[in-house]
């Protein structure tokens, strides 16, 4: 017991390096700029957070009359495990099977559950911080409008806690199971990506079956409906995943037998679970982890035919980083995961959004609201549904992290910051492109946009995606994350690509409000076309120039 | 033809000095072998000569060019070997020395003379079209010594370059750093290995705590020995013992 404590404080510890980050604050003093901003970033998410707490007010007095109220704690636990169920599989994978320190741990006398346990509590800890955001507000809210007694928050620490341990169990056999397949066979790069996409689908299938049950209809009423409805989707997931139902009876309950008896049983299945996975893990663990980081490589000498077909006549500097940037995202699952198949993934999401919507006979709405509105309209709403899906990706906010420890090859090289930045930014870009391209035939296919509108939201979106490439990469060079001992750390648990994305959130909303101020004035849509197209270019142009100054700069004072 | 110059540099905001004041002249066609105790200054004093580190204070002259004022042309004319081969797992060997060959603008007809070449010394033929990811350490450090090696360099600075290398391979690497200097090119390499220093390097610095204590040849150093010892090993061991 004691060397899994051990283990497990020493893998917290080393995960959200909490020393480094005070070394760095009070030592060093570096990151101290970082706190105004992050604390910005939460005042932006104060309006959200309003609206939010607003909405379960609303629901609240709705469900009062009815007895029903403990259903806005059946959504927000069922909705948190449902979240985790789905976004786990990233975090599990990457850290059950390739953080580096597993060569490390694997060496020590410790058991495969313990090492497991280790990156369990990790991911746990991850997973705490990120459903706080929609699970926390409700619960707090929820107890103060109760007018909830010491039980009530006695429970919702317990339940909050426990909260993400049954989804997080299930990820992880499903995970252990597929990589304990995976790892017979030699190309594992290959069939982790396509395992990872399988439990994607599955993800995303979820999300269908919940949004042809949920609808997204804004209407309080509605919404009322669809929670106290028997056959709504909490009653139908509740009845599917009991533990949500248990968890918020018990605190609907506090202290009463009723209360106490199904606290009982959601620790009793999230022990039950967890157990499980301890055993899974002693069995099928190390079978899959043991050698997924060796590449089995038919060893043949080079033929000089080979070699002179191989050997490259002299590409330009550009170009030779350019290729290497797109070999190394290519033949890294984990970066593969994040920067392109997510730009092909997003649209997609949307496509079966809305093909759920379309079976309830909602999208025809939809597509009746876009024929209604000017065109203007529906080719701003279609640039920044393409810039959205472009620059979600992450791959331009952790384009100088993901070089990690290899980075020095970069500072050795005699090539000149600028254009190992230009190389950089095509890849970016082209991963932007990429996007645009599927958010386009998503946009074609769904809601058959005309000609003109369609090609103005092109152009508009491939002016916005420099701008944010540009913008993102200049994000990520200010301090580029190159200590990280897992690649997952470089593109998926980088305050960069939060702060970029956040960026990217920021100047689409900037321009959103910039454009319904103009169309008050009654600027036609040509004209708004124009502006918002100089305006872009503008940007772009700018932030190209600063990312290229900035570079020659940082390019000498990073240190590696 | 590298030239350090009153060169200081520290970290924690100088809390800790790494290299202070450190003055040393390496000359063409020297091998010159740096020495000295775990933390003593030796990567960092290689890392601020490679460019990888800004000096808080003095200036680094490669063939006569500042490495800060002409970074570009300096680096052109100088390769590096970390002390932990990092490079790019995901390329294959060639792959990686093509993108070498790319950027410091070597021609088809050398690339193919040379990889061909320090394959066959090396003994990676069979590797070299594999992912790095697939290389034993050992292998790895040969396809950074081939990188490093493949744009024939004017200077070379290897940060203990023997660690890893089978028997055959170190013994490889020595002939080839002595053929490198006897070109008029000139190597600037540190070691822990004090029988590879005493017999491969013209000259020998050796620095404790980020100042240079003794630096000459080997006849030099023995001189500088009040107990007039004859191993490099036991002047090391008087000289950072102080």
């Amino acid at each position: 017991m004691k060397k899994t404590w051990s283990v497990v404080r020493v893998g917290l510890k080393s995960n959200f390096g909490l020393a480094v980050v005070r070394h760095r604050l009070f030592k060093e003093k570096k990151d101290r700029w970082l706190i105004p901003l992050i604390a910005l970033a939460f005042l932006g998410l104060a309006p959200t957070i309003y609206g939010y707490l607003s909405m379960i007010k609303i629901f609240y007095r709705g469900l009062l009359p009815l007895g029903q109220q403990h259903l806005i704690l059946t959504f927000a636990i069922l909705a948190g495990q449902v979240f985790v169920l789905i976004f786990g599989i990233y975090y599990v994978i990457s850290a059950f099977y390739f953080s580096r320190d597993l060569d490390i741990l694997i060496p020590l006398p410790l058991k495969p559950f313990q090492v497991m346990f280790s990156k369990f509590a990790v991911i746990l800890a991850n997973e705490y911080l990120t459903i706080a955001f929609f699970v926390l507000p409700a619960l707090v809210y929820y107890g103060i409008l109760a007018k909830a007694g010491l039980p009530y928050w006695l429970y919702a620490v317990v339940i909050y806690l426990t909260l993400p341990v049954i989804p997080l169990a299930v990820v992880s056999l499903l995970v252990i199971g597929m990589m304990r397949a995976v790892n017979i066979s030699r190309k594992k790069d290959a069939l982790i990506i396509v395992g990872s996409l399988i439990l994607i689908v599955l993800g995303i299938g979820l999300q269908y079956v919940m949004g042809r049950t949920a609808g997204s209809s804004p209407d309080p009423q509605a919404m009322l409906r669809f929670l106290t409805n028997s056959d709504g989707m909490v009653q139908r997931f509740g009845a599917f995943f009991p533990p949500s139902i248990w968890a918020s009876k018990a605190l609907a309950r506090g202290f009463s037998a009723g209360g106490i008896s199904n606290l009982l049983l959601f620790l009793a299945a999230s022990l039950g679970v967890f157990y499980g996975i301890l055993i899974a893990a002693e069995k099928l663990f190390y079978r899959g982890l043991i050698g997924i980081g060796e590449v089995s490589s038919r060893k043949k000498l080079l033929s000089r035919r080979d070699m002179l077909r191989k050997v490259s006549s002299g590409r330009h500097p550009v170009l030779a980083i350019f290729a290497r940037e797109w070999r190394i995202m290519a033949r890294t699952p984990i970066f593969l995961l994040n920067g392109v198949l997510v730009v092909i993934i997003v649209p997609l999401i949307f496509v079966v959004m809305a093909q759920a919507d379309i079976s309830r006979g909602g999208s025809s709405a939809m597509l009746r609201l876009l024929a209604s509105v000017k065109p203007i309209i529906s080719m701003l709403a279609g640039a920044c549904f393409m810039t959205f899906c472009s620059c979600l990706n992450g791959t331009s906010s952790s384009t100088f992290s993901r070089e990690g420890g290899q980075f020095w090859m970069s500072k050795v090289i005699p090539v000149p910051a600028k254009k190992q930045v230009i190389a950089k930014f095509f890849h970016s870009y082209f991963i932007a492109l990429l996007g645009i391209v599927v958010a386009s035939g998503v946009l074609l296919a769904v809601f058959h946009l005309k000609a003109t509108v369609f090609a103005g939201a092109l152009i508009i979106s491939f002016a916005a995606a420099v701008a944010l490439t540009a913008i993102g990469m200049a994000i990520d060079l200010a301090r580029p994350l190159l200590d990280w001992t897992n690649p997952q750390k470089a593109i998926k648990q980088n305050l960069n690509v939060l702060l970029g994305m956040l960026a990217d959130i920021g100047i689409l909303s900037a321009l959103g409000y910039f454009s319904v101020f103009l169309i008050k004035r009654g600027i036609s849509g040509g004209g708004l076309f124009v502006i918002l197209l100089a305006v872009l270019i503008l940007l772009s142009a700018g932030s190209l120039r600063f990312l290229l100054k900035f570079a020659e700069k940082r390019y000498v004072r990073i240190e590696v | 033809m590298i030239e350090l110059r009153t060169v200081s540099k520290s970290y924690n905001k100088g809390k800790v000095k790494a290299v202070d004041d450190l003055d040393l002249i390496i000359k063409p066609g020297e091998i010159f072998g740096f020495l000295g105790p775990n933390g003593a200054g030796k990567t960092t004093t290689i890392k601020l000569i490679v460019g990888l580190l800004k000096p808080d204070k003095g200036a680094i002259i490669i063939r006569g060019l500042d490495n800060q004022k002409e970074a570009l042309r300096c680096k052109a004319m100088t390769t590096y070997v970390p002390d932990y081969p990092a490079v790019y797992e995901r390329l294959t060997g060639l792959e990686y020395l093509n993108f070498i060959g790319d950027v410091y603008g070597v021609s088809r007809k050398d690339r193919i003379e040379r990889i061909e070449k320090w394959l066959e010394i090396f003994d990676l033929g069979q590797a070299v079209s594999s992912p790095i990811q697939s290389y034993s350490h050992g292998m790895r450090q040969k396809i950074v010594l081939m990188a490093a090696l493949l744009p024939a360099p004017q200077v070379m600075v290897l940060d203990e370059p023997l660690v890893g290398l089978d028997p055959r391979a170190s013994f490889h690497l020595k002939e080839i750093m002595r053929e490198h200097c006897d070109q008029g090119k000139t190597l600037f390499f540190s070691t822990h290995i004090m029988e590879v220093a005493e017999k491969l390097c013209d000259r020998i610095g050796i620095i404790n705590k980020g100042k240079l204590i003794a630096c000459g040849s080997m006849d030099e150093l023995k001189k500088l020995n009040h107990e007039q010892q004859e191993s490099l090993e036991n002047i090391f061991l008087e000289l950072t013992e102080k």
